[in-house]
């Protein structure tokens, strides 16, 4: 008689659907997952020892590197940390630039992760058309940082600059002229603001597209109704945070609990699930896109009507303009010290915590008084989501693990720091 | 304007070079017929459809997402991703890469088959970049695997991939399998 | 006397009340309340902040280590050195700067290990930080709370990985995060930054090989504790010439 046993599968580390380098180890009977352990570490890069040995604003870079998909929501965190510490308060047009910058992070990734998603379970066209969308906030990122993805733009004490007067347009060249060319820059005729009225305007409609695509798919529906199920006592014992938790059904968001920046001042709803599987989740998502929109519309309108500073004016902190130091000498040594020094936190420690889109993000900091940090913790959601990979999938197929996967909306950056 | 000066081709060294010409300005395709050089046609055909692999580790693989997605399409270029390295001619490293993950890039590398070429994507790949001192982090992929592009950038956006991608395919043009030099 | 903001004036007073002497300190640090609780009192603490209402701890949300040694170390002396002038370079050896070979050998430290736990009420919308020091330096040895919050699981093992922190009764405490076989726990302060091996590929042996680590360590700024922010929430004009 043969002997009956368990097979033994390695999933990854390089597998389009495992969204980066992860290793999954499944014990499988039949195609049913037994066990599933996952092997992270394999972008392990050791951030936070390198925050410790770097100046306060050095590692701003660093938090835009983890959770790579909604890079300002890491800077959030970690800049609000600082501040918390220092004890400062950004100025009011600033915080309203994070709120709006912070929707937009949050539409790029649930653009992202539904575009990844769909592919993992065989839609390409979402994937086409949620890129359309991304590449336009990308823009919106690029005009007023220069960068695409890294923008290191918060700043404890505010943001870097004042949002653009006029949003940059797309060049004329052989391929791009004439008629097309205006198409393409239709939007891009006024400031920075206009632009994002104009895409937020367009962008309800199509988040509707990608609603026909998916919501109603036979085959979407098929593959992640019922998939994943977590209750909402599950979830919150292991320590499920964002819209993990609220595809269970718990109406738990930090922007309207415990309210940072000036999410207070908005108005925005937060949408909740039921049966706490991949496909509520799903459209926990979609919705929350719809809501973000409805912030950015927001803090377009207030932004416009509400010029002023952008960044603390505390030389200890943030840099003296150029014209402030060609004819004050005190504005001179801050800027030398800023800049080769950087700036010394009074000791202490202190959590911040933001809702990154994926959950909540946490930035727990110690200073013991100089100008580096003496230990910089981040805890990343999809962390303590990846730990519940066992859990979830015990009991399913083989074929929904990318289906769990996408749906803890995972990012090994943020996982493995 | 033929395509070949589109693709920063080499100028065509007389007329066997032709079959990279549109059929208008060719006279020899419109009497049915092309001759070229074995060199040039193997050449053609390995330019024309490099396949990468996806291997993407970090925050450059977005950008190479973005590259294939809508605005830059590289599928132009006649690439298309392929989840699996044996049936790919590029690996695009995009990334950092890490000491854990080092035997696995070089496995991937080894199941490729010939000819494989690689394109190294942002400051991480490239040397280890802004993680350059961390303990874990591999200073450079090239220290696991022979790198035939460099593409410079933190994360370089997707037009610097392509551009990157368009160097690679002027080196495969200079290189001869039949001809010796 | 009340030494706590209105915010955590209730929760602390509750703190006090349920559990006297098993929370060594109370600390209260920017509207931020820390509860230090010695290790033989970790778990029932955990137990009873999870079960009872008044409580109510549903979620711990994160748990890391913490490596105190050289806490407020510095590498540049601020207080007289303009009496004597700016040395260019830097001799001491803080965090980063040193390679394997010539790492400080860690003296005895009272306290150098901690597990730091962050909690969260839904239901009364609070949060609450537990630190723990682990007792013995040598083998710091920290009670699991895997049993009270799930989630627990793997930032134990982080915390095990990166700092060598045990968690008696974690069912499952392997390396995490580090490469297989790695060798030391890397987020100790005395661990150097640039590790102590790298990876290549060899030719020969046609694998990938681990060599000892051949770059030299480098810090571009140093290290310096200066206590002049609290001149930070004053108006500008008021933080200048401020006497020594």
């Amino acid at each position: 008689m043969s002997e009956i046993r368990n097979f033994t599968l390695n999933f990854g580390p390089q597998h389009p659907a495992a969204h980066g380098a992860l290793r999954l180890i499944l014990e499988l009977n039949g195609e049913t997952v037994e066990r599933a352990d996952p092997h992270i570490g394999l972008l392990h890069r050791a951030t936070e020892k390198l925050a410790e040995t770097k100046p306060f604003n050095h590692s701003i870079g660093y938090m835009d590197r983890l959770d790579y998909m909604s890079m300002m929501c890491n800077e959030h965190a970690y800049v609000r940390a600082i501040e918390h510490l220092l004890d400062i308060e950004a100025p009011e047009r600033a915080q309203y630039i994070r709120t709006m910058y912070d929707e937009i992070t949050r539409i790029l990734n649930h653009l992202m992760w539904v575009a990844s998603n769909a592919l993992d379970l065989g839609a390409m066209t979402v994937f086409l058309w949620a890129f359309r969308e991304r590449e336009g906030l990308l823009d919106a990122y690029e005009a007023v940082s220069g960068a695409r993805m890294h923008p290191t733009y918060y700043r404890p004490g505010g943001v870097y600059r004042d949002l653009p007067e006029q949003m940059p347009k797309l060049a004329e060249s052989r391929w791009r002229k004439g008629q097309d060319l205006e198409r393409m820059n239709r939007w891009r005729n006024g400031s920075l603001l206009d632009y994002l009225e104009a895409f937020t305007g367009d962008f309800f409609d199509r988040v509707d597209d990608y609603e026909t695509m998916l919501t109603d798919n036979r085959i979407w529906k098929q593959r992640t109704v019922g998939i994943g199920e977590v209750s909402p006592e599950r979830a919150l014992q292991m320590g499920f945070t964002g819209p993990m938790l609220r595809g269970s059904g718990v109406a738990w968001d930090l922007r309207k609990k415990q309210p940072y920046a000036k999410y207070a001042d908005v108005d925005f709803d937060i949408p909740v699930g039921s049966n706490g599987d991949c496909y509520d989740r799903y459209l926990v998502r979609i919705e929350e896109c719809r809501q973000s929109a409805r912030i950015i519309q927001q803090c377009i309108a207030w932004l416009r009507a509400n010029p002023g500073p952008v960044m603390l004016k505390n030389f200890k902190v943030s840099p003296p303009t150029r014209t402030e130091m060609k004819d004050d000498m005190e504005a001179l040594i801050h800027h030398f010290k800023l800049f080769t020094e950087g700036y010394c936190v009074p000791e202490g420690e202190a959590y911040a915590a933001i809702e990154a889109p994926k959950g909540e993000f946490g930035c727990y900091l110690i200073s013991d008084g100089a100008n580096k940090p003496f230990r910089v913790h981040l805890r990343g959601p999809a962390f303590v989501h990846l730990s519940a990979m066992d859990e979830m999938a015990r009991g399913h197929m083989l074929s929904d693990i990318p289906a769990l996967i996408a749906t803890q909306d995972i990012v090994l950056g943020e996982v493995d720091r | 304007m033929g395509i070949s000066t589109l693709l920063h081709n080499p100028e065509p060294e007389g007329i066997v070079d032709d079959i990279l010409r549109p059929g208008n300005d060719n006279p020899l395709i419109e009497r049915g017929f092309a001759t070229t050089s074995v060199d040039a046609l193997i050449n053609w055909a390995r330019t024309g459809s490099m396949w990468p692999v996806t291997f993407g580790l970090a925050c450059c693989a977005i950008e190479m997402m973005h590259s294939a997605a809508s605005r830059y399409d590289i599928d132009r270029f006649g690439m298309v991703f392929r989840p699996s390295p044996r049936q790919s001619d590029v690996m695009i490293v995009a990334g950092t890469l890490v000491n854990k993950m080092a035997p696995a890039l070089r496995r991937v590398y080894d199941q490729m088959a010939d000819p494989k070429w690689v394109i190294s994507m942002g400051s991480c790949a490239n040397g280890g970049g802004y993680y350059h001192y961390s303990y874990s982090v591999t200073r450079g992929c090239d220290r696991i695997v022979p790198v035939d592009v460099y593409v410079p950038g933190c994360p370089p956006t997707a037009e610097a991939l392509v551009y990157g991608i368009l160097q690679l395919q002027k080196k495969i043009r200079r290189t001869n399998t039949i001809a010796r030099a | 006397m009340s030494a706590f903001s209105p915010r955590n004036e209730t929760l602390a007073q509750q703190l006090r009340e349920v559990f006297g002497d098993k929370i060594a300190e109370l600390i209260e640090h920017r509207r931020q309340l820390t509860a230090v609780v010695p290790a033989e009192h970790w778990l029932d603490v955990a137990w009873q902040l999870r079960d009872d209402p008044r409580f109510a701890f549903q979620q711990l949300i994160d748990l890391c280590g913490v490596d105190y040694l050289g806490y407020g170390d510095d590498e540049w002396e601020t207080a007289e050195a303009s009496g004597s002038g700016f040395s260019r370079g830097v001799d001491a050896a803080g965090p980063g700067r040193f390679s394997w070979d010539e790492r400080p050998e860690a003296e005895d430290f009272p306290n150098r290990f901690a597990a730091v736990v962050q909690l969260l009420s839904q239901a009364h919308n609070r949060r609450l930080r537990l630190r723990c020091y682990a007792p013995a330096d040598d083998l710091p040895v920290v009670p699991s709370l895997i049993e009270v919050w799930s989630s627990a699981n793997w930032f134990e093992r982080e915390a095990f990985d990166l700092f060598g922190i045990i968690f008696e009764g974690h069912p499952d405490l392997r390396r995490i995060l580090t490469d297989y076989g790695f060798i030391g726990h890397p987020f100790r302060k005395d661990f150097p930054l640039v590790g102590n091996v790298a990876v290549r590929y060899d030719e020969e042996k046609e694998r990938v090989v681990y060599e000892p680590v051949e770059i030299e360590p480098r810090v571009g700024v140093p290290r310096v504790v200066r206590r002049d922010s609290r001149y930070v929430d004053m108006p500008r004009g008021e933080s200048e010439d401020q006497p020594a």
